[in-house]
């Protein structure tokens, strides 16, 4: 029938009512925005994790390091424990293929000398795959090569701010540097890097990258360290897949407990520690979401007062409409015109109020900000949902209204 | 002779309000043809409200018959007792009752809106019957920033502009002045000279002094019906 003109006639009426409109309407806004910043503050907080990851090498990478043993408690095995060794390094790369980078690391606290400085610092020794494991990223130069591995090179390749301190502004590749009793050439310099969790914490959680040291593993062994020597301080490794993590950490916790008789080891692996995030940060996921849907409800019980509010007010309006001749669901549509404006209005400026919400807090606490589809669906559903719980019985009520008892409101 | 537009035999309206069935009219008999002016009339709690609403079809009687030009009413469906009303009935309120929000345009056209016209006609007759009743200049003017007496002259031209059969104005006067209610009064004697069938409900006797025939109510039964002299 002509339900477009009914309808058309109920937006008239919502635009009249421009005052109540706008105060249902900040019922919704503030519901909805308050969700949607809870949502974005946790989501934010979830990117900066796997930002941080990903900058540092990813999820696929598993650490393996000597535990330090209890002397009072510990077993005969335990005590006789020599750590982790050259020889671990060969086992893991036979025998477990779910890793695609085993990368021993032994290091070593040695004076540093340049022509503008002396300082003692810890010097690494590492293969050419140390830079994939970490994704170090060279800015001048080069990173250790297979053949100064085979070659033993006297060559270093020094952190962004280790560069600063041993030459300042000049370009220290090719310039040499004394490093223990024997002079070594730098080869390359790593580019500058950092992270930082937020901004009042003034930590930069890559900034060990910048304070490298780092030797051919091989030159580190036989010019440092001793030529017998075959213990490592860890041992970096990368899964080749996601897939792997089931079988390639347990194996190689097996491995070492095997080849070494005792539990004299940590194995660390970050997509471990991000389900145990996962898992911690569900709790407070679902405070957060607990007090958007606070909020959500207390802006859909406002909606509701005002519009039970309205609808004393507007009985005899209701009365006057069917005295004229309107049938119930001409007065339904009209009411359901105005919660459809209210909640999907508000839904829209409530989602644009929260996107701004998590902007502001962020940049408060210094943290990133998150935007996700599920922010935008999330704001959609609660003032769906406002809409649906809230809308339909006002509107019935009204459509069912006995005109004479309308009438005689006063 | 022709059908007559209003037929009521017997007509019972009993409230339940629980403990005692109050019985607002009973057994009220009453015939109005097409062209009349009718006062009804009595005091408080005679029935004249309730009497109204039944005529006005916004309410159903308990018992009896209620014949509105020649079909049963008593016992329809809220929706089609909606489509008489806006059919066959004008109300004009003692408290004007426009929608403040609208325009006087907006008001007269509502009707039609539930009845179902297209916009252009809707627009058309609006006007036209603004412009009868000489309020054409106002159309955009909301119920606000009219006086009392063009209020209930707009209320009037909303009433009269889906062409009803019946004009039931309920103490039309009530919130006017001498001066103003009398203008609101010569508009009902116009109409009604060129045919239109009005009933009053009023307890002034001054205001049924202007129809032709009057009806008192007391107790829910019909005490008189005098037919008199044109004024």
């Amino acid at each position: 029938m002509n339900l477009m003109e009914v309808v058309v006639d109920g937006f008239a009426d919502v635009r009249a009512h421009a005052g109540r409109t706008v105060l249902q309407t900040l019922g919704v806004v503030l519901g909805v925005a308050s969700v949607v910043a809870t949502m974005g503050m946790t989501a934010g907080g979830k990117q900066q994790s796997l930002k941080y990851y990903a900058e540092s090498g990813g999820i696929l990478k598993v650490f393996a390091w000597p535990r330090p043993v209890e002397k009072v408690r510990a077993s005969a095995r335990e005590q006789a424990s020599r750590g982790m060794t050259l020889d671990d390094v060969e086992a893991i790369r036979a025998s477990i293929p779910g890793f695609d980078l085993v990368e021993p690391e032994v290091g070593r606290s040695l004076l540093v000398r340049s022509p503008r400085l002396s300082r003692s610092y810890r010097v690494t020794g590492v293969s050419p795959t140390y830079a994939d494991l970490h994704e170090l990223i060279v800015e001048r130069g080069r990173f250790i090569t297979p053949e100064d591995i085979s070659n033993h090179t006297a060559v270093c390749v020094l952190g962004a701010d280790r560069a600063q301190e041993f030459f300042g502004s000049e370009n220290p590749v090719g310039k040499g540097l004394r490093i223990g009793d024997h002079y070594f050439r730098v080869a390359g310099v790593l580019l500058y890097r950092e992270f930082y969790w937020n901004r009042s914490e003034n930590y930069n959680a890559l900034g060990w990258m910048n304070e490298l040291v780092v030797l051919p593993a091989t030159t580190m062994l036989a010019r440092q360290v001793g030529a017998g020597e075959r213990k490592v301080d860890q041992i970096g490794l990368r899964l080749a897949s996601l897939e792997e993590l089931k079988d390639a950490v347990p194996a190689l916790k097996r491995l070492l407990a095997t080849r070494h008789g005792a539990e004299d080891f940590q194995v660390f692996s970050r997509q471990e520690r991000m389900q145990e995030m996962e898992k911690q940060g569900q709790v407070y996921d679902i405070t957060f979401e607990v007090c958007g849907l606070i909020s959500l409800i207390v802006g859909g019980i406002v909606v509701a007062n005002i519009m039970m509010a309205s609808f004393t007010e507007r009985m005899r309006e209701v009365g006057v409409r069917k005295a004229l001749g309107a049938k119930g669901w001409h007065i339904g549509v009209q009411f359901l015109m105005e919660v459809a404006i209210v909640s999907g209005l508000g839904g829209a400026v409530g989602l644009v109020l929260g996107i701004g919400l998590v902007h502001a807090i962020a940049s408060m606490l210094g943290q990133p900000a998150a935007l996700t589809p599920s922010m935008v669906l999330g704001a959609l559903a609660c003032s769906t949902f406002v809409g649906a719980f809230f809308g339909p019985y006002p509107a019935w009520k009204a459509a069912r209204l006995d005109p004479v008892v309308a009438l005689r409101y006063e | 002779m022709s059908q007559p537009l209003i037929a009521l035999t017997e007509l019972w309206k009993t409230y339940d309000t629980g403990e005692i069935a109050v019985h607002a009219l009973q057994g009220v008999d009453l015939v109005v043809r097409r062209g009349e002016y009718v006062a009804i009339m009595g005091p408080s709690g005679s029935g004249k409200s309730t009497l109204m609403h039944i005529l006005g079809c916004l309410d159903t009687p308990s018992k009896g018959s209620y014949l509105l030009d020649g079909e049963e009413v008593a016992n329809l469906s809220r929706g089609r007792l909606a489509e008489l009303r806006n059919r066959f009935i004008g109300f004009v309120f003692q408290a004007y009752n426009l929608l403040p929000r609208a325009t006087l345009q907006r008001n007269v056209e509502l009707p039609l809106l539930y009845g179902g016209v297209e916009r252009e006609e809707r627009r058309r007759r609006a006007t036209a019957i603004l412009e009868h009743i000489g309020l054409v200049d106002r159309a955009r003017h909301l119920p606000g920033q009219l006086s009392g007496g063009q209020r209930q002259r707009a209320a009037v031209a909303r009433s009269l502009v889906t062409n009803p059969a019946l004009l039931l104005a309920d103490e039309p006067t009530g919130n006017l002045d001498q001066a103003t209610g009398g203008e609101v009064m010569a508009l009902f004697d116009e109409l009604n000279r060129d045919g239109q069938t009005v009933i009053l409900v009023t307890h002034d006797p001054q205001v049924a002094a202007h129809a032709r025939r009057v009806v008192r109510l007391v107790d829910g039964r019909v005490a008189t019906d005098e037919e008199r002299q044109a004024a």
